[in-house]
């Protein structure tokens, strides 16, 4: 069995030869890592640990330590080898790892489970049983593993490399397929060739519009200069919407590998991939892959003997919403203030510096080499009439299995939240959720069956957006959301056009009315006029889809706004101001924090004994909801 | 290096600015290392180029100080030949850069949307009113400074917030009384610590 080689030990810069024998030594032991084969004893185990943002977080890297030290102890170093990989997708799991070829996942790992995890799995042979993933299906049945739905039911094209390879390794990335495509761009196929193939494959862009990426390509290509700039959008800024960073993060080459071969095509040297600030783990893994490839010859100069010339830089954002705005991202890599501008001129006729720039986001990019390799056909049977492939989505919120699922595109919201999803974790029923972040819109439950694809949320008043998925049982409040949502856009707006600037404040002043019991009937009617003014006159995507959360709750659950407005009565128990407050009397353990927190002194009680609550000098701010540690305080 | 026009070495020296900030109170230049703006100069020889230099290079000055003050603007802004509306209109454009010094502790929550459906907003309260400071500010022990940000990622563990570099998640109110207690204590060892450091440091001379 190969082992993986240091990448000093590397030839720089790498042959088409060096390619094929980097892929002939490591392919085995990769194609191990998607398969599971229980049962047998192998030569050689690996146990892939996700060094995901989330699993980071819950220090998955002393996890790994961990194992690496238990290994050692147990002089199984030679027959198992421990190995961080990207994101697996199942981040409520964290820390998680997977024991290949076995096929077993043992989730929310912690050094005395990693004990046992190599005692008696690497070194006994017998999988733990009680640590070992499971989920049992509302029929009772329990499944494990790889059989749990959330795995199960997922087809990877964008994730294909997330959670199998090592993203510090190239070596393992040219032996996962990688620079496979790009060696057909550089040596098989024309340029025209390579646009025919993505115009075919129907790929649209993920970033949130859903525009043809066949024919943005073609017209930067038609496109008249000889300086032109391939960018990278990875501000994704939509909170909840992570599945840009897992890429990043898991699988930073593809990403690098696609722009590579866009460079081909329309005829650039220099790209940028504009990242967030807020996503230090993807940068560090973007500057090593970068890194790596102009090591082995990857990028730069007269790549694999081509003559073909590209360079990669990466710019950090700053924490500006609206620079994932296509012009605004721009202005923001020339070192400008991130306001957008009007189109036309598009970025393929006057991007950066005012020359032809084709801009995709991370996950477009990523969906471009599977695409050449297997050919526009596959990737057009996949999916439905004009959504073409797989989505990647973010599963967030009130749902079981928080993470990062990819699916056919068509597949129902249902079928996502209830069966990928696993449901709520609350147990209560599920409500509505929301897609597409702040410029999207609500999905209720009534609708969980329609097939998600760019025109079906269209017609939801939602958008595919970027792909976060915010889930919400029957505690969240409508309006509470959709004020939430317009208190983003108010704080993102970067003021140029009134209509954002003003419209949205507005609104925003509206909900705020409605939220603290004080709203009336005509509010309503003055939030749609609002919302269709936006809609129409501000000057960017931000401005003109930030009315969007209202206007799809008002569609939807227009009874809550009315329970807010007319009968001063907030449904989903969640607006404190139209609360009213009590204590439990089985939870009270008379600790005092409420009276102590109620600035109206609304509260009383002795020490030790239950406490009460004056409703006539109560005024509703929610305090004491916050200070009691029992969950004694309850409003409704 | 080349030479110092004499309104720059004034300001390095004395924090003295020659203008637009000028009367901007309080002047905290005397509380920026001089090496800061020696960092300035070799970032700036180190990257040629234009305008596109400035956003990295803010960056990489508030990695440093933690913080942007007039003086460091006005500075770039020379360095840059940009004037410091353009620095400034820059700086507070953009959340990520802040023109106040920031605590020992900085406390990150998120307001993502998971956790903001996960009960986020219960976290910032229960922080403002156990530190008494707002979003934005800073104790007066410099102990603790309170931003919130949008989506750190850690949608599975909402509701999250980040202090310094490291997350905590399943947040309530009783843990977050809990975790600024013990950061509360961790500083109070650590400033024992570096006092009796200080102090077998002495010894000797």
């Amino acid at each position: 069995m190969a082992t993986n080689l240091p990448d000093s030990a590397i030839p720089n810069p790498l042959t088409r030869t060096d390619l094929a024998a980097i892929r002939n030594a490591l392919s085995t032991q990769l194609a191990t890592r998607l398969e599971s084969r229980r049962g047998e004893t192998p030569v050689r185990r690996e146990v892939l640990v996700c060094a995901g943002g989330a699993c980071v977080s819950c220090h998955a890297d002393s996890v790994a330590q961990a194992l690496r030290d238990e290994v050692a102890g147990a002089g199984l170093q030679d027959a198992v080898r421990v190995v961080e990989v990207g994101c697996m997708g199942l981040c409520d799991a964290g820390p998680l790892a997977l024991v290949v070829p076995d096929g077993v996942y043992y989730p929310m790992l912690d050094p005395e489970k990693v004990q046992r995890v190599v005692s008696e799995h690497l070194a006994g042979n017998t999988p733990v049983a009680d640590l070992e993933l499971a989920w049992e299906t509302p029929e009772g049945k329990l499944l494990h593993s790889r059989e749990v739905p959330f795995f199960a039911r997922q087809q990877k094209i964008a994730l294909r490399n997330c959670g199998v390879i090592d993203p510090a390794s190239i070596e393992e990335y040219i032996a996962a397929d990688g620079y496979r495509a790009l060696e057909q761009v550089l040596f098989e196929l024309e340029p025209d060739e390579v646009l025919t193939v993505i115009k075919r494959s129907g790929l649209r862009g993920r970033g949130g519009a859903g525009f043809p990426a066949g024919l943005k390509w073609q017209f930067v290509r038609e496109a008249v200069g000889d300086v032109k700039y391939v960018v990278c959008n990875a501000d994704e800024g939509d909170p909840g919407a992570f599945m840009d960073r897992s890429i990043l993060e898991g699988d930073p080459l593809s990403v690098i590998e696609a722009m590579t071969i866009a460079g081909r095509v329309i005829g650039s040297r220099q790209g940028y991939i504009y990242v967030r600030a807020e996503y230090p783990l993807a940068i560090e893994r973007l500057e090593g892959a970068i890194e790596n490839a102009w090591r082995c010859g990857l990028l730069g100069p007269d790549i694999l003997g081509s003559g073909h010339t590209f360079e990669v830089e990466i710019r950090i954002g700053a924490g500006a919403f609206v620079c994932g705005e296509e012009t605004a991202l721009m202005r923001s890599i020339e070192g400008q203030r991130g306001t957008p501008r009007p189109r036309p001129p598009f970025p393929a006729q006057r991007g950066l510096w005012n020359r032809p720039t084709l801009l995709n986001n991370v996950e477009t990019w990523a969906n471009v080499p599977p695409i050449l390799l297997r050919g526009a056909d596959w990737y057009a049977g996949i999916g439905t009439q004009r959504s073409k492939g797989t989505k990647v989505f973010a599963l967030a919120g009130a749902v079981r299995n928080t993470g990062l699922v990819e699916v056919p595109m068509g597949v129902s919201l249902a079928e996502v939240v209830e069966e990928i999803g696993g449901g709520m974790r609350s147990g209560l029923p599920f409500k509505a959720a929301q897609s597409g972040g702040p410029s999207g819109g609500c999905i209720p439950a009534s609708a969980a069956d329609t097939p998600i694809d760019y025109e079906s949320l269209q017609e939801l008043g939602a958008i595919m957006g970027s792909g976060g998925l915010i889930v919400m049982d029957s505690s969240t409040c409508m309006v509470e959301l959709a004020r939430f949502f317009l208190e983003f856009v108010v704080d993102e707006s970067c003021g140029k056009c009134p209509p954002c600037r003003i419209g949205t404040r507005v609104m925003l002043n509206t909900l705020e009315e409605i939220t603290a019991g004080r709203g009336r009937l005509e509010d309503l009617d003055l939030l749609e006029s609002m919302a269709a003014h936006i809609k129409g006159t501000a000057l960017c995507g931000l401005g003109q889809t930030g009315p969007n959360p209202v206007l799809s709750t008002l569609r939807h659950f227009r009874e809550e706004y009315e329970a807010h407005v007319v009968d001063r009565r907030c449904p989903a128990g969640q607006c404190k101001a139209l609360l009213t407050y009590s204590i439990s009397e089985e939870l009270c353990n008379g600790c005092g924090l409420c009276a102590k927190a109620c600035p109206s002194d609304a509260i009383s009680g002795t020490i030790k004994h239950v406490h009460s609550v004056n409703q006539e000098l109560c005024i509703h701010c929610g305090s004491c909801l916050t200070a009691c540690p029992t969950g004694a305080l309850v409003g409704h | 290096m080349n030479e110092r026009t004499g309104v720059e070495e004034r300001q390095r020296t004395t924090g003295e600015l020659p203008g637009f900030f000028g009367t901007h109170e309080p002047l905290p230049a005397d509380e920026i290392r001089p090496e800061v703006w020696d960092l300035i100069d070799q970032w700036v020889a180190a990257h040629p180029g234009g305008r596109e230099r400035l956003i990295p290079l803010l960056h990489r000055v508030q990695e440093e100080i933690g913080y942007l003050p007039f003086p460091v603007q006005e500075y770039v802004a020379q360095q840059l030949a940009l004037s410091p509306i353009e620095v400034y209109g820059v700086v507070s454009f953009y959340h990520f850069f802040t023109t106040n010094p920031r605590g020992r502790y900085q406390l990150k929550v998120c307001m993502g949307t998971a956790c903001f459906v996960r009960q986020g907003q219960r976290v910032l309260e229960a922080i403002e009113s156990l530190l008494a400071i707002g979003i934005g500010d800073v104790t007066e022990d410099r102990l603790f400074s309170l931003e919130q940000v949008r989506c750190i990622g850690a949608c599975g563990l909402a509701p999250a917030m980040m202090v310094n570099d490291e997350v905590h998640g399943h947040l309530t109110a009783t843990e977050v009384r809990k975790l600024v207690r013990k950061l509360r204590a961790r500083a109070r060892r650590e400033s024992a610590a570096s006092a009796e450091e200080e102090a077998s440091g002495d010894e000797p001379a």
